[in-house]
Formats: structure tokens, sequence, C-alpha cells
């Protein structure tokens, strides 16, 4: 009994963590091969037949959506990254109101993305038909992404300035070094490991945008905004028989996001070591 | 440097921040004010932040007794009117109770068999051990958009598609929470353990006596996490439900949005009060989260 004891404490997180984690892309591996109803289960065999229609079909929007996620992600990290270190830079300098910059900015982080996307679409509404333009809609989205993610990643800079030793920027200042040069050779090295921890956060986060889309923008205009996680979804769930190829896509997806998982993991155990 | 050109870096740091905090703020107000709207106000003056019939003029021509748009037909509500209808009406009500029930399992839930796996993880010996807890770390690396179509899967083989089960299993453990909790356990010196032994406790006693009270900042990071993540999930209870009974406020309002389609002022007073818990709740025990989420990196 007593040599049961571990096994029984880990037994239940440890069974639904590996269900809905391994379990469930086991089972969507296995229909990704199958003509597959959501509620009627597996009928034929497909073979490959699901990733065929995903990458070469005409009418797959696999690299449309796939496309437009790039884009997507592309305009956040870089929004994120130019709009949450300077907040940071600024927020240290701030002195005692920097509890107060901080709680205000993290307001987006805490709200639901369903009431920011509520708002939002009718904000773009008023600054001029933002989402009803092809060419605008999806930084339109970007725009709230970048918005909602600036405070919270404004915390995590901050974090990472303060872990910065004084006595390096004393060195700076006594060589002479003014404040941009004290910025790029003080400052960024030393701050590298955040900026990689941010830039692979917003990666990861961004490619599975859909909240925002669904609310706003349903895909369009013109599919302008039909992003990957919201092509799975209504393959899945708004298109009966679909489950095989909404699995199969999923599956594409993953191995897209797993390379920047892989790096995730890497950074995350680099910074464990970085805490401790 | 000199202190001079510090202090004036320090106000040009102020005014930028300040100007960036209205950046921030101005939805929230564009929602309150908006909340405050009749339909007609709104179709109107969508831009205002104040509601044409309380702006300051108006308010001033109402009390002189002259012609107002607080005299509009059908322009003179309350002002929380939209608050009652959005419960009245949209049943906003029960979709709040939904989430706090939601919210509150699956915290309980999560931080129940977090701890028991993270004191095994932690203190416990047994075959298999660090093998086990690199398994469950992995599952880390499959991000949540990924597994939407895989674990409703599961939920429909299990028969919990549209029941409170199928939204909540998933959610009763995880692996970032077992990692969380492990490390705080790490760090308590393990001659207190030893010493609760000496003194009779078994491993029950050691958890509830030594080793929870010590990590209570990590239990209080990972639940207030978990129970922010829960009540701003969308995407899941979105797919598993079908029964309206049982929308979260998330889905509720996406529901609520479709269902009214032109009353706008209605949704954002139902949007105020699906936010309004999660501030409040934040500014109470927002240090616990500011010290988490550098750890963290997770936003669900």
């Amino acid at each position: 009994m007593q040599k049961l004891l571990p096994y029984l404490y880990i037994a239940p997180a440890f069974v639904v963590t590996i269900v809905f984690s391994f379990v469930s892309m086991g089972i969507s591996l296995w229909a990704s091969f199958y003509h597959y109803d959501a509620f009627a289960g597996a009928a034929a065999f497909a073979g490959l037949d699901n990733y065929r229609r995903a990458l070469f079909a005409d009418d797959s929007y696999f690299w449309l959506s796939l496309r437009n996620t790039a884009f997507y992600v592309a305009m956040s990290v870089v929004g994120v990254v130019i709009t949450a270190l300077p907040l940071a830079l600024l927020c240290q300098r701030a002195e005692r109101f920097q509890a107060l910059f901080r709680t205000l900015y993290f307001l987006p982080s805490i709200t639901p993305g369903v009431v920011l996307a509520l708002v939002f679409y009718h904000l773009f509404g008023v600054w001029g038909q933002l989402l009803d333009n092809a060419w605008t809609a999806l930084p339109a989205l970007a725009i709230l992404g970048i918005w909602s993610g600036a405070g919270y990643n404004m915390v995590i800079f901050l974090a990472g300035l303060t872990e910065i030793p004084r006595h390096f920027y004393e060195a700076a200042e006594i060589d002479g070094a003014n404040r941009w040069q004290q910025f790029r050779h003080v400052t960024i090295p030393l701050l590298r490991n955040t900026l990689v921890f941010v830039s692979v956060m917003t990666i990861i986060g961004s490619f599975q945008v859909f909240t925002s889309v669904y609310i706003m923008t349903q895909g369009g205009p013109e599919r302008s905004t039909e992003v990957i996680a919201y092509t799975i979804f209504v393959n899945a769930f708004a298109i009966a028989g679909q489950m095989g190829y909404a699995s199969a896509l999923a599956w594409l997806l993953f191995a897209v996001v797993f390379v920047f998982v892989f790096i995730q993991m890497r950074v995350f155990q680099s910074r464990r070591i970085y805490d401790e | 440097m000199s202190s001079v050109s510090k202090r004036r870096g320090t106000r040009w740091a102020l005014v930028a921040m300040i100007l960036g905090a209205i950046v921030m703020v101005y939805p929230y107000a564009f929602m309150i004010g908006s909340s405050l709207k009749t339909r007609k106000e709104f179709a109107e003056a969508r831009s205002s932040l104040i509601p044409p019939r309380y702006q300051p003029a108006e308010v001033l021509a109402h009390l002189h007794g002259e012609d107002s748009a607080r005299d509009w037909p059908g322009a003179d509500w309350p002002v929380y009117q939209n608050y009652v209808d959005a419960i009245r009406y949209g049943q906003v009500d029960r979709y709040l109770a939904n989430s706090f029930i939601y919210a509150v399992l699956i915290t309980a839930a999560q931080l129940f068999f977090n701890v028991l796996a993270a004191y095994a993880f932690a203190r416990m010996h047994f075959a298999g051990r660090d093998l086990l807890f690199t398994l469950l770390l992995s599952t880390m690396m499959v991000p949540p958009a990924v597994l939407l179509v895989p674990n409703f899967m599961v939920v429909r083989d299990l028969g919990l598609v549209d029941t409170l089960w199928g939204i909540l299993l998933p959610g009763f453990a995880g692996a970032f929470g077992v990692f969380l909790l492990r490390q705080a356990f790490l760090n308590i010196p393990a001659e207190l353990e030893q010493a609760a032994r000496i003194d009779g406790c078994g491993s029950w006693g050691i958890l509830l006596n030594v080793i929870l009270p010590l990590s209570k900042p990590a239990l209080i990071t990972l639940g207030l996490f978990t129970f922010m993540g829960s009540w701003n999930m969308f995407e899941w209870p979105l797919v598993v439900l079908s029964n309206q009974d049982y929308y979260p406020l998330t889905v509720g309002l996406s529901f609520f949005r479709a269902e009214t389609s032109s009353d706008w002022p209605r949704i954002f007073a139902a949007s105020v009060m699906g936010a309004a818990p999660l501030i409040a709740l934040f500014l109470l025990a927002q240090r616990y989260l500011v010290g988490g989420i550098s750890l963290s990196g997770m936003k669900t």
C-alpha cells in the first residue's frame, strides 16, 4: 500500500492531463485518416485524403489561413515588443506611480477576450470601418492583440529589468556611455532572455488567435482574417462530417507551432535555472 | 548624471505613461459609457463617452426646465436600465452564476489534484518518478488551439458533450500547476518535514500542517490564474455546450450579441458585468498575480 501511495497521489492529475493532450491528439491523428463526422463518428477510411485536401486542393483555405496567421503573428510580435519594452523602461522611471500604471496597463489581461472584441468591434467602426476593408481588417485585429498584450508583457520586461544589477549601469556611466549607449550595450544584451521569452510566448499565443476573429470578422472581409484556428473551428463544428479533415488541420497547425513550442521549452528551462 | 536632468526624465516618463494609460482605459470608458446609453443615443452618438442625455449642457438645460436630450421620447431612462434589461431579458445573471460555478469548481479541483501530484513528485520516491514528471511536463507542448478538436472528440467519446463534466473535466488538472507547486514544495527544507514525522505526522499530516501553510503564495498564484483562466474561457464551452442554460458569460455574450443583433447598449451592460468581477479580484490580489507572471508567461 505504502508503495502505491505516490501513484495514487499523481493519478488524477496525471490521467486528466495526459488524456486531454497526448491521448486526444492520438485519437485525432487516427481520425485524420478517416472521413469522420462530429456526432456520427468514423465512416470510411480516407488514407491521406484529408491531408492532401488541406495541402493541395483548390478549395482548401489552409495556405491562405496560414499566411493570414503568419502576418498576424508577425505584426503581434513586433507590436508587442516595441510597445511593451519602452513601456517597461518608462514605467521603471515613473517611480512611485509604477504600481498604478502597472494596474491600468494590466486591465486587458484580466478582461474576457469576448468583451474586448465586442468593444473594439465598435471602436474600429468609429475610427473608420477598419474591419470592413480587406487590407485593414487583419492589422486591426493585430492592434487589439497588441493593445491587450502590451501591459502583460510590460510586467515581464519590468521583472527582467529589475534583475539587471545596478553596477553595470554605474560602470557604463563612468565610462561615459550616454543613455542610448547604456540601453544598447547594457540593457539589451542582459535582457536577451526576457526578449526571447516574450517573443516566443507572443508567437505561440497569437498563432492561436480565435476569439477576436469569431466575434469581430468571422474570417471576412474576403477571407482576409481567416486564421488557422478559425478555419479549424469552422470545419470541425460548422460544417457537418468534416471532423477528420479538421483533425488533419489541427495536426498541421501543431506541426507549424511545434517549432516555436520547442524553443519555448528550451527558454522555459533556462529561465528556471536563471530564477533559482 | 545630474539630478535635474534625471528629474526631467522622470517627468517625461510620467507624461508618456499617462498618455499610454489613456489609451488603455479609453475602451473601458467607451464600454461603460455605451452601457448607459439608450439605443437611439448609441446609434446617433456612438463615439461620445457620456450619453447625450447626461452631457453637462443637457443636464443644466433640464434643470432649468429648457428643452434637453433628457426629454427625448424614451430617453428618460434610469442610467442602469440596460443592466436591468440585460438580466431580465438576457439572463445575464444566470450566465454570471454559471461562470462563477465553473471557475470555482475548476480552481478547487486544480488546487486539490495538483497539490497531490506535486507533493508526490517533490517529496516521495517511487519507480519512474522522473520519467512520469517529464511526460507530464511535455503535455505543455501542445497548445490549446491545437487541442480543441482532439479534446472535443474525447469528450464526445465519453458521452459528455453538453454536460457540466464536459466543460470542467479537461480543466481539472494541469501540468503548469503541478510544475509551479512542485517548485514551491521543493523550496521547503526537508528538516521541517522530518521534525513533523518525529512528532508523529503521516504524509497527510505533513502535507496539511507543513507543506501547504508554507506554500501559500504559490497556491494563491495558481488559484488566481486558474480562476481567471476559467472565467475567461470561451472556445471550449462554445464547442462543448449547446444548451443555452449552461453557457458561461463569455459564450452568453457572443450568443446575446447574435440574438439581440442591434441592442448594443444592453450588450455592453452585460459586458461590464462580465468584466467587473475579475477586475475587482485583480485589484484585491494583484501582488500575487504580478509575482506569478514572470514565472508563467501564461495567458489564456
